[in-house]
Order: C-alpha cells, then sequence, then structure tokens
C-alpha cells in the first residue's frame, strides 16, 4: 500500500485536523455526484477507495500510539452512492436490459434498443437522456431530462438526473466562480485585455513587436 | 477558431505564468524549426494547451531566445521535446483543415484569403500529414462530417460539436498510457466541444448578417443576430456541464508542474471566456488589439 499520508497529501506530523481536513477535500472532490454517469466514474472509485483506506490506516496509526485514545470519528463517505442501473427497475425487460447496457459502459448497444421503442414514455426519455449524457451530448441530454419529468413529475429518479445538470459540483479551495453565468463583469474585462495579444495572433497575425 | 482557452491569471504565480509562457515560446520555435516560418503564426494559447498536455508535467528546461515578435531581449522558450514536436504537428494538421473548410464554406474576397493561407500553409501541412498520418486522417474525416451536418443544416449543438470534440480528442490516442489515454479523450473532448459551441456564440452575429451556418440559430430558433436571455442561461449550462467534466477528469490524472495552470483553467478561466463571449465583450477585446503582451 501506498504511504497514507502520501495519499492524502500531508506530512506526517500533520495534526488530526489537519489530515481530517484533507481527507475530507479530496472525498469531496472525488464524491459520486461529481462523478454521476461519468465515463471515467471507476478510476475516481478507485481513487476514493484508495483515500478511504489511507485514512483508516493513519487513524488506526494514530490511535495505537497515543496514550488518551482518539475517538474512532471515522468520516466516511460511502461510494455506494453508485447508480446502478439494472437493480433499481422492476419494469419492462426492454428497459431493463437498456439500464444494464448503460451501466456495463455499452452505449451503443443501449441506444440501439432504444431506438427499436416506438413507444417513447418518460423512462424512454429519461434513458436516453443518460445515453446523451454519456457521451457528453449535455444539450440533449438535459432536453431528454426535462421531457422526462414533464411526462411523470413525481419521479426522483428523473427528477435527481434533471438537477444534476445544473450542479455546481466540487470547486477547490480559493475557487469561487460557479459557472459562466456566475462571473463579476469586471472580472472578465480584465481577463479580455490580458489576451488580446494572443488573439490576436490566432486570426493569422504576429502581433506587432513588443520590444520587451 | 482557436484562441479561446485560457487560465485565470489571478489564481497563477509569476512563475507559473512564466512557465505557461515558455511552452507558448517552446512551441513557437518548434513549429518555426520543424515546419517553416509559416507554421509560427497559426501559434496560439489553445495549441499550447496541447503542448503542455502532450509533455509529461516535469519542470521543461528553458532558454532564452530572440525571435520577431522579441528580437531585443528575447523569452524564455521551452526546449524541444517529443511533447512540443507531437503537439507542433497536431497543430499544423488542424490549421490547415480548418483552412480547408474556410475555402469551402466561403466565397469572394473572404476565400481569396483563405486560398492564400492554404499556400502558404501547404508545405508545412505535408510535412506534418508525413509525421502524424493516422491523425490527419482522423482530422480529415471528422471536418468532412461537420461539413456535412453543416450542408444537412442539423438542428442540435451536440451532433456538431460532436465532430469537433472527437477531433482534439483523437489527440489522445497519441499517449501510451491506457488510463491516461482514457482521462485525456474525455478532457479533450469536452475541451473540443467547449471551444466549438463557444465559438459559435462569439461568431453569431457575424454568421448571422452574412446567412452562414451556426448552430445556435436553429437550435434556439433565432430571428435575431443574438441571443434571448433565456437563451443564454440554456446556453451557459450546456458550456458550464462540459468545463465541469474537463475539471473532474483533470482531477483523474497527476499532471505535475502544470496542475495549477490547469486547475485555473478549469475551474475558473474558461468561466471567464465564456461569460466574456455571452456578454459580446470578447471580440471587442480582440479588435482593440491591445498589446499588454503577457498571459
Amino acid at each position: 500500500m501506498n504511504d497514507p499520508y502520501k495519499v492524502l497529501n500531508v506530512s506526517e506530523n500533520a495534526s488530526d485536523d489537519e489530515v481530517k481536513k484533507a481527507y475530507r477535500d479530496l472525498a469531496r472532490k472525488y464524491h459520486p455526484d461529481n462523478y454521476h454517469d461519468n465515463p471515467l466514474a471507476d478510476l475516481a472509485q478507485e481513487k476514493m477507495k484508495e483515500i478511504n483506506s489511507a485514512y483508516e490506516e493513519i487513524q488506526k496509526r494514530r490511535s495505537g500510539q497515543s496514550v488518551s485514545g482518539y475517538g474512532q470519528s471515522s468520516y466516511q463517505y460511502g461510494y455506494g452512492g453508485y447508480q446502478s442501473y439494472g437493480s433499481t427497475y422492476g419494469g419492462s425487460s426492454v428497459m431493463q436490459q437498456v439500464r444494464m447496457a448503460i451501466s456495463r459502459g455499452d452505449i451503443a448497444r443501449a441506444e440501439g434498443l432504444l431506438n427499436a421503442i416506438d413507444d417513447h414514455n418518460a423512462e424512454w426519455n429519461f434513458l436516453k437522456g443518460t445515453i446523451c449524457y454519456r457521451r457528453g451530448w449535455m444539450d440533449q441530454a438535459k432536453r431528454y431530462y426535462e421531457t422526462a419529468c414533464q411526462m411523470d413529475p413525481g419521479n426522483a429518479e428523473y427528477a435527481r438526473a434533471l438537477s444534476m445538470m445544473s450542479d455546481g459540483g466540487y470547486r477547490p479551495e480559493g475557487y469561487h466562480t460557479f459557472g459562466t453565468a456566475d462571473c463579476s463583469d469586471t472580472y472578465c474585462i480584465r481577463l479580455c485585455a490580458m489576451t488580446a495579444c494572443c488573439s490576436s495572433m490566432s486570426s493569422g497575425v504576429y502581433c506587432l513587436p513588443c520590444f520587451c | 477558431m482557436f484562441g479561446y482557452v485560457l487560465p485565470s491569471r489571478e489564481k497563477l504565480t509569476e512563475e507559473e505564468r512564466a512557465g505557461f509562457q515558455s511552452m507558448y515560446c517552446g512551441l513557437c520555435h518548434t513549429l518555426r524549426e520543424k515546419y517553416g516560418f509559416a507554421a509560427s503564426l497559426i501559434l496560439n494559447y489553445d495549441l499550447t494547451y496541447l503542448a503542455v498536455l502532450l509533455s509529461d508535467g516535469e519542470e521543461e528546461q528553458t532558454a532564452c531566445r530572440r525571435c520577431v515578435a522579441h528580437p531585443c531581449k528575447g523569452r524564455c522558450a521551452a526546449k524541444r521535446t517529443a511533447a512540443l514536436e507531437k503537439a507542433a504537428a497536431c497543430s499544423v494538421i488542424l490549421a490547415y483543415w480548418q483552412i480547408m473548410d474556410g475555402i469551402h464554406d466561403s466565397r469572394g474576397w473572404k476565400r481569396l484569403k483563405y486560398r492564400a493561407a492554404e499556400r502558404v500553409l501547404r508545405g508545412a501541412y505535408r510535412k506534418a500529414a508525413e509525421d502524424r498520418p493516422t491523425f490527419d486522417e482522423a482530422t480529415r474525416l471528422q471536418l468532412t462530417k461537420l461539413d456535412e451536418l453543416e450542408k444537412n443544416g442539423c438542428t442540435t449543438l451536440d451532433e456538431p460539436a460532436d465532430a469537433f470534440a472527437e477531433l482534439l480528442a483523437g489527440v489522445a490516442a497519441e499517449l501510451d498510457d491506457p488510463v491516461r489515454q482514457r482521462v485525456y479523450r474525455e478532457m479533450l473532448y469536452h475541451m473540443g466541444r467547449w471551444i466549438y459551441l463557444v465559438d459559435a456564440a462569439d461568431d453569431l452575429e457575424k454568421d448571422y448578417k452574412s446567412g452562414s451556418f451556426n448552430p445556435l440559430i436553429p437550435r434556439y430558433g433565432l430571428t435575431e443576430g443574438k441571443l434571448t436571455d433565456e437563451a443564454k442561461q440554456d446556453f451557459a449550462m450546456t458550456l458550464d456541464r462540459s468545463v465541469r467534466s474537463m475539471a473532474a477528469a483533470f482531477e483523474l490524472w497527476d499532471f505535475g508542474c502544470w496542475a495549477a495552470l490547469l486547475r485555473s483553467t478549469f475551474y475558473e478561466g474558461l468561466y471567464q471566456v465564456g461569460h466574456a463571449v455571452l456578454a459580446g465583450e470578447f471580440r471587442r477585446a480582440k479588435r482593440s488589439k491591445n498589446k499588454e503582451g503577457n498571459i
């Protein structure tokens, strides 16, 4: 196993609170919500496992050394949060197959199955949205999710998928921008002034020698 | 089409900015040495990101070099590496096919300009295509697809963006490590998608006036050359999803000395550029030809 302190990126002399903080930050970063329906979810899951066992290992080592004994306040973000499409559904068997194909990552098969269905009900739209999302076709994904939610407003699964579309996700410390729409104007104009020189290059024209 | 991917300046230290600048200069020198002076004219920051991503994340060796743009004092430039050479070849191929696309799509005076550019870059392109035949083939394929979609007047944003996204994602095939390949594919796919969409938004007014294809017009049923507030909000969300996918991929690989640069790009820089484009500020800044030079 890798050095648990290295995994959490803290020194061996770090206080318990520092270790906990580092762990929490990493756990937030690799949280399943940030990799929901992401083709790289399995890699994030591995990271999460590594972080969890590093944190556990450090706690174990420290509680062994400590005189007073550290409280076992093991703080865990479980990675059980990944949706397993196959198990949550009990409806028609074709839809079931589509869900299984999606969870296997076999997007082409899932799409083929869906396209053969004429009844475009709420679930069909939801699954179509999921396929688009997996591909990175975010605009259409959102539209399918919206249709699914309109057709079946009470469905929690569809509502969750739609709300994930606008979810801000993880931000590192010191970063406060939530998105394109949330960006103070003065900030951006300053950025543009900085980049004017390189932008003029992109149009194929060299900027004048700056003699600098 | 290029020049949109940028870091957030406030989040970088002097050293980190200098590192990026030296990569920019290094790519410029590599382009010139390998493919001739004309090739160095295509340089921009998006292509520098390609060089950054292809490098192995270790501190680059630099040397102070003079060039046409900085003839007196010169600038620190990264030394030529295999990564820079790869990035240079991919850059030339991308630029060339975009020019060909321009010839195809435009008429009159503009077309002449593209034709002139094609002539200038032709030699460089032939060499680059020889160096990276697979990437050349993939690029040509995706741009043909894009062209067909545009001709058939497709009404979605995702399909044309996909063609361009796949094109950048093709760069990942140049890597060896399978995990790295997966992470890069996802990141470059969304970078390509984001660039295509931001570029479409940036060109919207111009395209509307000239009657050129722009995916935003059919998607939002626009009857004038700008987005309504509602459409803007919807479009910003689509951009954000791609930025978040880039950030999520970024966290799954160790980018070494480039981590700070990429972090500031994926968690802030791209949002700022997108915002400036949607506010109509990006082009204005371009036109004002401010000569501050450094990022």
